[in-house]
């Protein structure tokens, strides 16, 4: 009995903790679901986007102690927020002076609608990110400080890392909100037809171009935001993006193609295979985990969990 | 209202227009008839503001229209209903109207386009929650149609309403179009179904490898034997 008694605590430690990051993970999928889900642009750079989200975090926090004055525990937070504006504008001027060669409506009728040249460009962009991140930023593992991530809420027998709960609480607001942005508003909406019919959408009086440009800014700026709440709760170094950008392109495409709230489930489904793969499998296996899981489904519901099915037209 | 004037467009090498030139009135109803690769879709989309012209001239409503933004193109008043219908496929119906109201007169009429629009197409009420992408062929372009009055033009350009639609269906579209006109709405429209758009139009052009090989009211048109022979295998 108290065998069955701690499985089921272990069970429900290792449920928590999965929810907890996956809401991260979730809107790391939320940012990649706009651009490739979305806008249907491949950008393999987008796990550096992420790290460039860690980074000014930190120096936000850390590094320059801009945030100081709000002390240790707004700070933080604050610093991840902020990371999103920052994250933007690189993306925007990214997009400005080079995605936009390879994208929309100069490539609509292109081979594969650009994806080739989409591909190696934003591989290389990924490529400089972290070789540049390497100089500037320097090799050694850092992590935004906060004493929330040596603290925990006791729920019952299981506890939550305050930091990883701090960090989902805001990754399902901004997620949330972007939603409700992109559904609601009208600009959102404007984002959604330039991505989805660009011709048109210039018909209509939609600027494409500046429309392009915005959605792939929010898109990285989204997971910026990402990057800085998770650089709370985990070190990370200039190459990590390399071992997110996978995962994202998997919770997107698990979440169904072009759904926002689809790739949020997405990414909080990766979290939750991920944490509680550790029950049954040892700890190197976790990557292994959430690609069986991704077969499976994608085998038995090729649209994903949220996609829905139209013609192209 | 529109004036076009000389203009000359290439693909490349290629030329698609070869100095074309036409008129409409406010109020008109305009149709550009012409054979598969005549130019007309390049005419609109040089209208459009998608494709640029080498040379020729363009004013709308006294303005160089060659000097004004695509984006801003809608934003004076005109609507394009391309051809192919190219609905937004990923958003439902009621959000494919709702971007045809994106300019700012769009929005500040949607009060009162939007149900103008639903009693002109009523399938569109019911579907209003639907995406765009799953409807019929016709429904799409009943939606096309709508999302372009939905902007509350001064003039609206249709291209090609009857492609891939049952003859049924193209009667019930010519006769919302026709519909459209007799409330004020001033209409430029190309067709392949020469009968169909000069039997409803005020004045027609012939466009014929991008030259303009005819033009008349309605009448002279239906009455010319070779628009008889060519075009109505009369
Ligand atoms: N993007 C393009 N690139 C190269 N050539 C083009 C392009 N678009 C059109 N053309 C060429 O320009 C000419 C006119 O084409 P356009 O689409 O304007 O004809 P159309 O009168 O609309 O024909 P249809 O009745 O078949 O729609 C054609 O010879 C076509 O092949
Ligand atoms: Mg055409």
């Amino acid at each position: 009995m108290d065998d069955l008694y701690w499985h089921l605590v272990d069970f429900l430690q290792a449920f928590a903790a999965g929810l907890l990051v996956g809401g991260t993970y979730g809107l790391m999928c939320v940012g990649l679901g706009i651009i490739f889900g979305v806008m249907r642009v491949v950008n393999f750079a987008h796990g550096d986007f992420m790290m460039l989200g860690m980074y000014a975090a930190f120096y936000l926090v850390t590094g320059f102690g801009v945030l100081a004055f709000l002390g240790p525990y707004a700070g933080p937070i604050a610093g991840a927020v902020l990371a999103g504006p920052i994250v933007f504008a690189i993306g925007w001027l990214l997009h400005k002076f080079l995605i936009s060669r390879v994208t929309g409506a100069r490539v609509v009728a292109a081979e594969a609608e650009g994806h080739y040249a989409q591909i190696i460009l934003t591989l290389g962009i990924a490529l400089v990110l972290a070789n540049g991140g390497l100089i500037l930023f320097g090799s050694t593992p850092l992590s935004v400080q906060t004493p929330l991530s040596r603290e925990s809420w006791e729920i019952g027998p299981v506890f939550l890392n305050q930091a990883r709960a701090v960090g989902f609480i805001m990754a399902v607001i901004c997620a949330l909100g972007l939603y409700l942005f992109l559904t609601r508003t009208n600009l959102g909406k404007a984002l959604r037809a330039a991505a989805d019919n660009p011709t048109a959408a210039a018909y209509v009086g939609i600027d494409v171009d500046r429309a392009h440009r915005l959605a792939f800014g929010l898109g990285v700026g989204i997971t910026g935001v990402a990057g800085g709440l998770f650089a709370m709760s985990q070190s990370f170094q200039p190459y990590i993006g390399f071992d997110f950008v996978i995962v994202m392109y998997a919770g997107v495409v698990l979440g169904g193609m072009g759904s926002i709230l689809g790739a949020f489930w997405g990414g909080l489904t990766i979290g939750l295979v991920q944490q509680m793969s550790t029950l049954i499998l040892p700890y190197q296996l976790q990557n292994t985990a959430i690609f069986v899981v991704f077969l499976v489904i994608v085998f038995f519901r090729p649209q994903g969990m949220f996609g829905r099915v139209w013609e192209r037209t | 209202m529109l004036k076009i004037r000389s203009l000359e467009v290439a693909y490349g090498g290629l030329h698609a227009l070869n100095g074309v030139s036409l008129e409409v009135e406010r109020g008109e109803f305009v149709a550009v008839v012409g054979p598969n690769g005549a130019g007309k879709t390049t005419l609109f989309k040089t209208i459009s503001g998608i494709v640029t012209p080498l040379a020729g001239a363009i004013t709308y409503m006294e303005r160089d229209l060659l000097a004004v933004a695509p984006a801003e193109r809608a934003q004076l008043g005109i609507a394009h209903v391309p051809e192919g219908r190219q609905v937004f496929a990923s958003m439902t119906v009621m959000e494919n109207l709702e971007m045809g109201a994106y300019t700012r007169k769009g929005q500040q009429r949607w009060s009162e386009t939007l149900p103008m629009i639903l009693a002109l197409f009523p399938i569109l009420a019911e579907r209003r929650a639907q995406l765009a992408g799953t409807l019929s062929g016709g429904e799409q372009q009943m939606l096309a149609i709508g999302r372009g009055l939905a902007s509350a033009p001064e003039l609206l350009m249709l291209d090609e309403p009857s492609m891939g639609l049952a003859p049924a269906i193209v009667d019930a579209i010519f006769e919302r179009i026709h519909h459209i006109h007799r409330n004020g709405l001033t209409i430029l429209l190309v067709e392949q179904r020469v009968a169909e758009a000069l039997e409803t139009c005020d004045r027609g052009y012939v466009l014929e490898t991008g030259r303009v090989a005819m033009e008349g009211t309605h009448k002279t048109l239906m009455a010319d034997e070779r628009v008889r022979r060519a075009y109505l295998g009369m």
